[in-house]
């Protein structure tokens, strides 16, 4: 029995700096609104009650989304899924984040979602966080003490955790775009369409000579934060990620998971799943790159 | 002017779709009144506790707060269906966590819901008992101590937690099966399923002149809301009136609803109108669904696919009020012998209180479970003898004419041709694009079968004086459609478009009675009250008419348009507005007609089966048909996809084509999502853990086949006098195994519990 | 005390002044302070679709956005779609082919359609699917509205 839309005595501030709105936001217990397709929805379970709401809305400079010169991609916080979604990717990098964008929700959900509020809101059942772990993005973060860059490896820390302090704003994420050649699979599975993952599994890989050259590997929805997995991927490197290779990489990552039972599944059966998705991802991801390849 | 086109089936858009396309079709919430109060019910946050003392101080002292009603408030009395054992609010105890033990009134929602968590309950917490198979064992925790003297409409043998219990059998099931080549046995599990009306329910009590007060309830009958109001507020159905909007989708779930009883004694405390529209989280928690239920089946056939018996123990788990618990559990006894020639049977029933969720009434009832076990068993059945499981089907199918189990009498059967023409559509369809890597597809079939009938239902017609009918039964449309269809019946019977009838909304003051839209009946029921009631005025019409040209009235005929002239003569007409003007200012009195029935079809018959503590004993006429799915696994995940599937049935004469075939394909989704993702799970305390729609997963149009194509037979039904049947729930009874069998055809495993979620599919795969 | 915020949204072309508290959803908002109760409150957790608005003339979920934050952008409910008594494309062809049932999910699914063939005139198969796939329909099986959206698209063309 959740307190469904509890009242509140709720301040709504929509700054138009940087400035002023880390400042609305050194309050007790605020909370920035992005897209607000998380919070809002938290809100009207009554799971939260921010006493303080800062809208990053008319803040300038967070709406990015441009694809850099090295194929990479530079989103601000509020640059909108369906934004990201309708992109063509031109590396590796790009490919995995925007192929992320395009699994988020439904269109109305990527229409006022942002990359920033999901990040920032960390479930580890959301898409973008394992993308960008995967594709190695840095979140660029600014506090009262200025900005700071801080890699998507040291970013999430546990479950609706992060780096990111309550007094700072996530501003922007950096996508580097991988090695030339690189290509990048993302997969999914969905008890019902749009839903959030059961388990989802983000490849980057590149291929030479029928060897696999490079790969980076993250698994969502299986621990408190996405699974990266040093040993994994060194156990696929300059492997021609036959069938044994890639069951002893999913092993490893099943190993490594620390997932929970909820009404998506079993721990039990996000272990089982991992090693199973993350062969059809590294086909898919390969197919790629060796079609590029060719 | 345009040629007359006879609209019975001929599929004119629904009347209200404009409405609703529109945004000015009204539905409950949409409601206001000046001055109305919001309410918010205080729940119980206990599976199982005794009430020690329940202090509103703090909740009344809140600004805004103007009513507050405890279980100490109400009448001692208890309500329900065939057992009455319920409560508007707890009283003395809470049964299931989330009961309501308080309800507010306030100035605002967002006090109503601030008060009553201030609303202080103290609790003894008892133990708890979630599943039915413990709940029966010798020391589980009695959820009704008080059962023995519960009031009933007849002896259930009930004890403990056991609400009800039945036999049914025909022949002798137990030597029959000694002499079968073939048997084969299972247990078929099926869970909760929540309705999933887009719409919550919800309600607007208002006081009414003279004392009475004035219920608006998303609902699926006003008889039924103002009889059960009355009866939970101890006062006379004259003092209750109640009305009912546009519905959100029903499906079993909105018929007597405590809220209504609760806003209803808030209005008269009041004096105010109050109004509770259910989140989506409260009306999964304090509502319905449907009964999970726990079926040993066992079928014995020759070794040439004659199927000679069947044995079936159904246990359902009713939850923490009786409900319709003896009504679906006595509907899945009758359905589970399924369509077929079987002389030997022996089914066994029981329903058990559990500290969980009331289960109720949801399209199918009881059926959908019973089928799940039968069609499951029939396909086990054809593998184990190496038959084509249609071909089983066909071999053992029942015909027109032929006895159902406990003697009724099949008056259109096209069982047959159902399931020919899915298995001929599937074969002479363009084939689907091969299987991607790592999936693999299968087939699967089911037959179907349902009834439509039940219970009484009224109609009358009034002639307006310019001519134009009004139209009025107490059937509410929930959706399906029926406000068109029984607006065609009458305008075709009086040749006149439908736009010259006006269907009144249903009004408890005003509406003839109707039972309630349920067991698939409005069109074969209040259809025929309809036909009834507009023949009468069409006679009337004919005697005036006579009258005023001087000629016999068998001379006479009905012309488009709402004319009358002599047969044969061209020319010499009078128009319903005269017949109408002369009716209401010169002679006879106005033109109305009136025609209430009771489904009054065949009895049980005693001497031909064993009937002990059936909760019916008449049913309606029998419905049938038979699906066709494509289906896909995918041997990673274990996900299952329905790539196409294939529905035909015998529904008599189709009024309105293209309503029928919505509910085919709406009953087909609701019925994938039974099979593949829906089920409410409580965790070990008695919490009900996923009552929202981010956490109970409902398909959208990309969890369904592209294809669903619904194949009907027309066969007019002799009881009916336009020959329509049901169509409303038979299409959701048959997809759960008709999909399981499908995975099983595809190599996978044969899965005997629903829903088939990608885990239990993938743990059957590869343990 | 809630603090009331005094705005102005522009809906269905008309700038509209309001008080709302700061969590008051644009679905809520519309419905109460506007009287606009076409959008309708399914679930309250984004996932039903029946609140879906356009913003901008893109779907989004009228319970999922403050009405606070809607700012300058345009609002366009179902009412907002055509005049009184009349229908849009999208409505007729729902209408036509028999799409509309219980018509709690509906205008709902009207915007979301709405949405695509704003950005999208010819739409395909499977982008219509996407357009409506946040859009939960308990009556139809959604076998009527994909041919209504077939049918808007034709009608367009």
């Amino acid at each position: 029995m959740q307190a469904e839309g509890a009242p509140t005595a709720m301040h709504y501030a929509e700054p138009e700096t940087l400035a002023e709105a880390l400042s609305a936001l050194s309050a007790e217990g605020a909370r920035c609104l992005a897209g607000g397709q998380s919070l809002v929805a938290m809100m009207n379970a009554g799971l939260l009650a921010p006493p303080v709401l800062v809208s990053l809305r008319r803040v300038p400079g967070l709406d990015a989304v441009e694809p850099r010169e090295d194929g990479g991609l530079r989103l601000g916080a509020m640059a909108r899924h369906f934004e990201v979604a309708r992109l063509q990717p031109r590396s590796g990098g790009a490919e995995i984040v925007v192929e992320a964008a395009r699994r988020i929700g439904h269109p109305a959900i990527r229409n006022q979602g942002t990359i920033g509020g999901s990040i920032a809101h960390a479930d580890p059942a959301a898409d973008y966080p394992t993308a960008i772990t995967c594709a190695e993005a840095v979140v660029q973060v600014a506090g009262p003490q200025g900005a700071r860059a801080i890699p998507a490896a040291d970013f999430f820390h546990g479950y609706y955790e992060t780096a990111c302090a309550p007094d700072e704003i996530v501003i922007g994420i950096e996508v580097p775009p991988g090695p030339p050649g690189a290509r990048a699979h993302y997969e999914k599975l969905m008890i019902v369409d749009g839903d959030f993952a059961v388990v989802s599994v983000a490849v980057m890989l590149a291929m030479e000579r029928g060897a696999c050259s490079f790969v980076r590997l993250a698994i969502g929805a299986v621990a408190a934060t996405p699974l990266r997995l040093a040993d994994a991927e060194a156990a696929l490197l300059g492997t021609a990620l036959d069938d044994a290779t890639l069951a002893r990489a999913g092993a490893l990552l099943a190993e490594a998971a620390d997932p929970v039972d909820d009404m998506r599944g079993s721990a039990a059966f996000r272990r089982k799943l991992i090693p199973r998705l993350l062969r059809r991802a590294v086909a898919e991801a390969r197919a790629k790159a060796e079609a590029a390849h060719a | 002017m345009n040629a007359f086109v006879d609209p019975l089936g001929a599929s004119p858009a629904r009347l209200e779709a404009r409405d609703k396309l529109s945004g000015s079709a009204r539905y409950l919430d949409d409601l206001s009144r000046p001055g109305m109060l919001h309410a918010a019910i205080a729940q119980s946050p206990h599976a199982h506790a005794r009430i020690l003392s329940c202090d509103v101080s703090q909740a009344a002292a809140l600004p805004g707060v103007i009513a507050i009603v405890t279980g100490a408030d109400i009448p001692a009395r208890r309500v329900g269906g065939m057992v009455k054992d319920e409560t508007m609010l707890a009283v003395g105890k809470v049964r299931y966590m989330g009961e309501p033990v308080a309800a507010v009134a306030a100035r605002d929602a967002e006090t109503a819901r601030l008060a009553a968590q201030l609303i202080a309950v103290e609790y003894e917490v008892l133990p708890h008992v979630l599943d039915p198979e413990a709940a029966l064992a010798p020391g589980a925790p009695i959820l009704h101590e008080d059962q023995a003297q519960y009031v009933r409409t007849m002896e259930g043998g009930g004890s403990g937690n056991l609400v009800w219990q039945a036999v049914l059998a025909e022949g002798d099931a137990e030597a029959a099966f000694a002499a079968c080549d073939v048997v084969v046995e299972g247990i078929y599990e099926t869970p909760a399923q929540y309705h999933g009306y887009m719409e919550p329910n919800g309600v607007l009590a208002e006081p009414e002149a003279n004392g009475r007060v004035l219920v608006i309830a998303s609902c699926q009958s006003v008889h039924h809301v103002q009889q059960r109001v009355a009866d939970e507020l101890g006062i006379p159905m004259s003092q209750v009136r109640a009305q009912v909007p546009k519905v959100g989708g029903g499906f079993g779930g909105k018929h007597a609803s405590n809220i209504h009883s609760i806003c209803a004694w808030l209005a008269r405390a009041t004096g105010r109108p109050v109004k509770l529209a259910l989140s989506r989280t409260l009306d999964m928690e304090i509502q319905r669904s449907r009964h999970p239920a726990r079926i040993r089946l066992r079928t014995g056939a020759k070794r040439d696919g004659t199927i000679v018996a069947r044995h079936a123990e159904i246990l359902l788990d009713g939850g923490a009020y009786a409900d319709e618990s003896p009504n679906v559990m006595t509907f899945a006894m009758l359905m589970v012998r399924g369509p077929y020639r079987i002389p030997h049977v022996r089914i066994e029933g029981r329903v058990a209180y559990t500290n969980k969720l009331r289960a109720g009434s949801f399209r199918g009832f009881g059926n959908p479970q019973a089928s799940f076990a039968g069609e499951s068993q029939i396909d086990e059945l054809a593998a184990k003898l190496g038959m084509d499981p249609v071909e089983l089907r066909l071999k053992n199918a029942v015909q027109q004419g032929d006895r159902w189990i406990g003697g009724h009498t099949l008056t259109t059967c096209r069982l047959s041709d159902c399931l020919a023409a899915v298995r001929d559509a599937q074969a002479a369809a363009p084939k689907l694009p091969a299987p991607r890597h790592g999936r693999r597809r299968g087939i699967g079939f089911a037959s179907l079968t349902h009834i439509s009938g039940l219970m009484g239902t009224a109609a009358s017609v009034h002639m307006r004086a310019d001519g134009t009918i009004a139209l009025n039964t107490g059937c509410v449309d929930i959706g399906q459609g029926s406000d068109t269809v029984m607006t065609q019946i009458c305008a075709s019977l009086l040749q006149v478009p439908i736009g010259q009838v006006a269907y009144a909304a249903q009004d408890s003051d005003l509406s003839p009675y109707n039972w309630k839209t349920a067991g698939s009946r409005s069109t074969y029921m209040t259809g025929r009250a309809v036909v009834g009631a507009t023949e009468q005025v069409r006679e009337k019409i004919l005697d005036h008419a006579a009258e005023m040209m001087e000629c016999a009235k068998a001379d006479l005929e009905l012309r488009p348009g709402g004319r009358v002239g002599i047969a044969g003569v061209p020319g010499r007409e009078v128009g319903f507005r005269e017949v109408a003007m002369r009716s209401l200012f010169k002679s006879g009195g106005p033109i109305m007609g009136f025609h209430g029935l009771v489904y009054d079809g065949e009895r049980f018959d005693p001497k031909r089966a064993l009937m002990q503590r059936l909760a019916f004993d008449n049913l309606g006429v029998y419905t049938f048909g038979a699906q066709c799915v494509e289906a896909e696994l995918d041997e990673v995940t274990g996900k299952v996809e329905v790539l196409r599937m294939f529905s035909a049935h015998d529904v008599g004469r189709a009024i309105n084509p293209v309503s029928c075939e919505g509910q085919i394909q709406g009953g087909i989704v609701q019925g994938l999502g039974y099979a593949l993702t829906e089920e409410l799970v409580w965790d070990d305390d008695g919490r009900l853990a996923n009552p929202s729609f981010a956490d109970y997963k409902l398909p959208g149009i990309k969890d369904v086949p592209r294809q669903i194509v619904p194949i009907l037979f027309e066969e007019p039904e002799p009881t009916h006098p336009v020959g329509a049947k049901g169509v409303g729930e038979i299409s959701m009874v048959g997809t759960a195994p008709a999909i399981a069998n499908a995975v099983a055809q595809a190599g996978g495993p044969r899965l005997r519990r629903i829903p088939m979620t990608p885990e239990r599919v993938l743990d059957a795969l590869e343990p | 005390m809630l603090d009331r915020i005094a705005l102005t949204l522009s809906v269905n072309g008309e700038p509209r002044e309001i008080r709302v508290a700061p969590m008051t959803t644009l679905l809520e908002a519309l419905r109460t302070e506007l009287a606009l109760t076409g959008a309708k409150r399914g679930c309250n957790q984004g996932v039903c679709g029946a609140c879906t608005v356009l913003l901008d003339g893109r779907p989004v979920r009228g319970c999922l956005t403050l009405a606070v934050a809607v700012g300058e952008r345009e609002v366009t409910t179902v009412e907002g779609l055509a005049p009184p008594g009349q229908l849009g494309r999208v409505q007729e062809a729902l209408e036509q082919v028999g799409a509309v049932q219980c018509g709690f999910c509906t205008p709902g699914i009207v915007l979301a359609l709405e949405g695509l063939l704003r950005e999208t005139p010819h739409p395909d198969e499977d982008a219509l699917r996407e357009a409506l796939s946040g859009n939960l329909c308990r009556c139809s099986g959604y076998v009527k509205i994909l041919e209504g959206a077939r049918r808007a698209v034709e009608a367009a063309s």
